[in-house]
């Protein structure tokens, strides 16, 4: 009797630490956004035919309500603050085990870094993620020196020191997530111009790193290995600045790999992109505006070049057309 | 069980630096095999030779700081060096036989939760225990556990956020005055809490495997003086030198002059032993022991406070380790009127509103239970295992939530384990 009140004890504290852990754990719901979209997948339907990877130049460029309404086309964007090619990598494979879609669209922005930037951003991809293989082997492939994996196992390591700056967030947030995009598409209706670009300086080297191919390779063989079509693009970002010798060695990629790579800042005029009021941040990333134009342009190219069924009339993408177009209003 | 504790003490001691394994195993076989001989003809030259060649290593290691060798110091040399010490006396003195198996003799140097901060313990009563038919019991480790528990919250509740101010203000030699006076104020609970909780947590593992280490503290900042605070602070030190300087110097025994002077000899050791930074430190404690007691007063709080008063000042070695800036910041106490600034500042020494709060709470907590431990510690000690579940519970709570530790904090940074 005494050993099962003493293991009630211990259950009853248990309890208080995952509650405590979920307490002091920050919830992506209204502040840092950006957090919150990597586990919002899970909940979606998973019959995608287009599944973007990629860093913020997906997220904030391409709303597939908008590529659904204009060519029917079911697409998902599973991109996160900063993330690095084997972040995009694990994701993908991860969203494999969930579906097939019939072609993987990768922003290849990410192949300039080829260390970890920082936990921070690490956070924002990795937090909410469902324990799995991938969770490990993303944590793993991603941690700066001074992060360990047990704060990831155990995210009150890392955030009990949020004990006092608790807001309304955290205790409304408790029991619940909020999602914050259609689709993966993080909406921003603020305007901020173009107006004066960061110099853009001459690097030591413009070579990409192995690591970085090591990861497109696997990116390319997992796609090919499941049947789908990868497409790589370069979002029409201003900065940070997307070298020609960056763009030179994906185009010799692509073609070796026998790729798609579209450069859309080569197609600006075309798309119709205004930067002087087409970005929210000066030039580094579309504005609601901006990435309704990209949308349709791109949802054109990929119904025109790839076998994508017209699925308009399903009624919860109608429902959720509905929902976008209302907040977007 | 004591080959399995032997392997992980071993292994544990070289995950901190395998190099020191050469020193701590080079003291162990010297001492083993000298101790053998410490009743034949030679006995004294051989006294002298051993204790002689590990104190050499010690004074290498420690007072040679800034060589590539210094990096290569055994963790715990000074402890184990004074463990060395005492058995190789107390053998040469007939107090014991010396000890017939060397894995024996090596378990006591190695046993690896006193090895790192203590407290010193005596290789007769270390041996009983180490040797005696253990079993591990429920009430051993709940009791382990709650000492651990507590330990936890002093070292990461307590000394985790006094560490913060004491940072702040000693990486600035602009903040004197009322900040020194805070700092030495805070210092004297961070080295309390840290070395403290430090000990609690060596001897709550200990307890666990059934061995009870001797205690190194005993409220200490209840003492009434200088004197008794030594008879409370960092006991197995202070004993140890009580016993090994203090006494073989003639102790009390040749008069009042013969005695202050033992006295003074006595605290210069203990100063040096923390280190050549620490010798003005341990002469003014050993000059407030001599005459101290002249100067207490009939009202117990009124001479706590002055001890404590004192004891703080003393610090200061401690947070400003070159001792002419430890002295100015002392005398800036007294020249430096700047208590105003400080009232306005206090929220930019790196610890929150919260935090002020959380550390008061904990550190009236900390004093609270040291005043009233001997009617807290039988009822927790006779309570039920399922209470000191709950208080396990709660105090591990406690420190995962209102710990400081996390991303740029060392967890095996313990004051006392730098000594």
């Amino acid at each position: 009797m005494r050993k099962f009140r003493i293991l009630i004890i211990i259950v009853i504290f248990i309890l208080l630490f995952l509650f405590f852990t979920r307490l002091l754990s920050p919830k992506y719901a209204t502040s840092l956004v950006e957090g919150s979209m990597i586990s919002q997948y899970y909940n979606e339907s998973k019959d995608h035919e287009v599944v973007f990877i990629g860093d913020c130049e997906v997220y904030a460029n391409f709303s597939p309500m908008v590529m659904y309404e204009e060519e029917g086309i079911k697409a998902y964007v599973r991109g996160s603050s900063q993330q690095l090619i084997w972040q995009s990598y694990y994701i993908l494979e991860e969203t494999l085990k969930y579906e097939i879609p019939k072609v993987v669209v990768f922003n290849v922005n990410s192949m300039r870094y080829s260390e970890p930037v920082s936990e921070e951003y690490n956070r924002l991809t990795i937090d909410y993620m469902k324990w799995s293989k991938q969770k490990v082997d993303i944590i793993n492939a991603s941690m700066t020196e001074e992060e360990s994996i047990w704060y990831y196992i155990f995210p009150i390591l890392r955030y009990h020191s949020r004990y006092d700056k608790l807001t309304e967030e955290d205790f409304e947030y408790l029991f619940k997530r909020k999602d914050n995009t259609f689709n993966g598409f993080l909406v921003n209706k603020n305007v901020k111009p173009v107006e004066n670009l960061p110099v853009q300086r001459k690097l030591a080297t413009y070579q990409f790193e192995d690591i970085c191919y090591d990861y497109l390779n696997k990116i390319t063989k997992l796609c090919k290995d499941n049947g789908i079509e990868l497409v790589l693009i370069k979002a029409p970002s201003l900065y940070p600045y997307w070298y020609d010798e960056y763009d030179e060695q994906i185009r010799n990629y692509a073609e070796e790999n026998d790729i798609a790579f579209y450069n859309l800042k080569n197609n600006v005029e075309e798309i119709g992109i205004d930067y002087s009021a087409d970005t929210y941040d000066g030039g580094l990333h579309l504005n609601l505006n901006g990435a309704t134009k990209l949308s349709k342009f791109f949802a054109k190219l990929l119904k025109e070049n790839y076998n994508l069924t017209d699925c308009r009339g399903d009624s919860l993408y109608e429902q959720k057309l509905e929902e976008y177009k209302e907040f977007i209003k | 069980m004591n080959v399995l504790l032997l392997i992980v003490s071993i292994l544990l001691y070289a995950s901190f630096g395998w190099q020191s394994l050469f020193y701590v195993f080079f003291s162990i076989i010297t001492t083993f095999f000298a101790a053998k001989h410490l009743q034949g003809k030679y006995k004294k030259a051989i006294l002298i030779s051993t204790i002689g060649i590990n104190l050499a290593i010690l004074v290498f290691m420690k007072f040679i700081p800034y060589t590539e060798l210094s990096i290569l110091a055994p963790l715990g040399i000074s402890y184990y060096t004074l463990q060395i010490i005492s058995y190789l006396v107390d053998v040469y003195k007939g107090k014991y036989e010396p000890e017939e198996k060397l894995f024996n003799f090596t378990l006591f140097i190695m046993y690896i939760p006193h090895l790192f901060i203590g407290p010193i313990s005596r290789y007769d009563d270390m041996k009983k225990q180490l040797l005696a038919k253990r079993k591990i019991t429920s009430n051993n480790i709940f009791d382990g556990l709650l000492r651990i528990s507590w330990g936890l919250i002093k070292k990461f509740v307590i000394a985790g956020r006094t560490a913060i101010i004491i940072s702040t203000i000693s990486g600035n030699l602009e903040y004197n005055g009322a900040y020194a006076l805070l700092a030495m104020i805070i210092y004297s609970i961070n080295l309390y809490a840290d070395f403290s909780g430090g000990i609690d947590i060596v001897l709550g593992v200990s307890k666990m495997l059934g061995i009870d280490l001797v205690e190194n503290f005993n409220s200490p900042y209840y003492s009434e003086s200088i004197k008794e605070f030594w008879r409370r602070w960092h006991i197995s030190l202070s004993s140890w030198l009580k016993d090994y300087v203090y006494i073989p110097l003639g102790g009390n025994r040749k008069g009042a002059l013969r005695k202050n002077i033992n006295l003074l000899i006595t605290f210069t050791v203990s100063g040096l032993w923390h280190g050549v930074n620490y010798i003005t430190w341990g002469i003014l404690n050993g000059i407030f022991v001599m005459f101290g007691e002249k100067f207490k007063t009939k009202s117990k709080i009124f001479n706590r406070l002055v001890t404590f008063i004192i004891i703080s000042f003393l610090w200061a070695f401690f947070i400003w380790q070159d001792q002419l800036t430890a002295l100015k910041m002392m005398g800036s106490v007294f020249t430096t009127f700047n208590y105003a600034d400080l009232g306005a500042q206090i929220l930019n020494l790196g610890l929150s509103i919260a935090d002020w709060i959380v550390l008061a709470v904990f550190t009236i907590i900390l004093f609270a239970f040291d005043g009233n431990k001997e009617k807290i510690l039988p009822k927790l000690q006779n309570s039920k295992l399922e209470v000191k579940t709950i208080l396990i519970g709660i105090m591990i709570l406690i420190v995962l939530i209102l710990g400081i530790y996390g991303i740029g904090f060392d967890v095996n940074n313990f004051i006392y384990s730098k000594f």
